[in-house]
């Protein structure tokens, strides 16, 4: 049987308040929120799932707005609207051109530490943009 | 008519990298030995070209690239220098 998760369990889990989750629930973001009898909100694996993709959203700045298609997307692809579809493609583009950067900065910042473990004077990348201040 | 176009070997060099100074001496001398037809050369200061030395793939100091390749990430032989400058003419 699936577990389930309280309100609280999900909040020290993923970093929400019971107030957000009960906002993205209100928004559309949650949908389906399973309840107890004594009806108290009981979260399953998919609204973890969902809960992880808004957190993975959100860091890329996408709004809740976009975030609550994507989701839609995500749940149904083949059924989405085509603004969706589109919304997805931009945000996919989004994210192909932020990993680019990533790289780049992963690979200037590698360098970056070798050259510090490098030298036997301290670290002379430091040093270089200290001066160019 | 143009001249044939001869390689072009850059040393990505920083400040405090005890190695490098033995890389550019290495570059020099053969230089001096091929001959100043045979290619030519530059040293690449990281910190100052930090966009080229990340563009190359250059991870850490000496390292040696080739008409625009990064072929050597720490100092190389003499002799496998010379084979690379050798094979990249011969391109």
């Amino acid at each position: 049987m699936e577990k389930q998760y309280l309100i609280g369990e999900i909040g020290s889990l993923l970093g929400l308040s019971a107030d957000t989750l009960r906002y993205y629930e209100k928004i559309g973001l949650l949908t389906d929120v399973q309840r107890s009898p004594a009806n108290t909100r009981l979260y399953g694996d998919r609204d973890i799932s969902r809960l992880r993709f808004i957190l993975r959203a959100q860091k890329m700045n996408f709004s809740l707005a976009e975030i609550r298609d994507l989701l839609s997307m995500r749940e149904d692809p083949q059924h989405s609207r085509r603004e969706v579809r589109e919304l997805t493609h931009r945000k996919l583009q989004e994210i192909e051109s932020h990993l680019q950067d990533l790289t780049t900065l992963r690979d200037e910042l590698t360098l970056l530490v070798n050259l510090c473990a490098g030298s036997e004077h301290g670290c002379p990348i430091i040093e270089g943009i200290e001066q160019d201040e | 008519m143009n001249a044939p176009a001869i390689p072009h070997v850059e040393i990505f060099v920083a400040p405090g990298c005890n190695r490098c100074g033995r890389s550019v001496e290495l570059v020099a001398s053969l230089h001096r030995e091929l001959g100043s037809g045979s290619f030519a050369w530059r040293r690449v200061d990281v910190v100052a070209e930090l966009d080229r030395a990340v563009a190359l793939g250059v991870r850490a100091t000496p390292s040696i690239a080739i008409d625009g390749r990064l072929v050597f990430t720490t100092q190389p032989s003499r002799e496998k220098l010379r084979v690379a400058i050798l094979q990249a003419n011969d391109e």
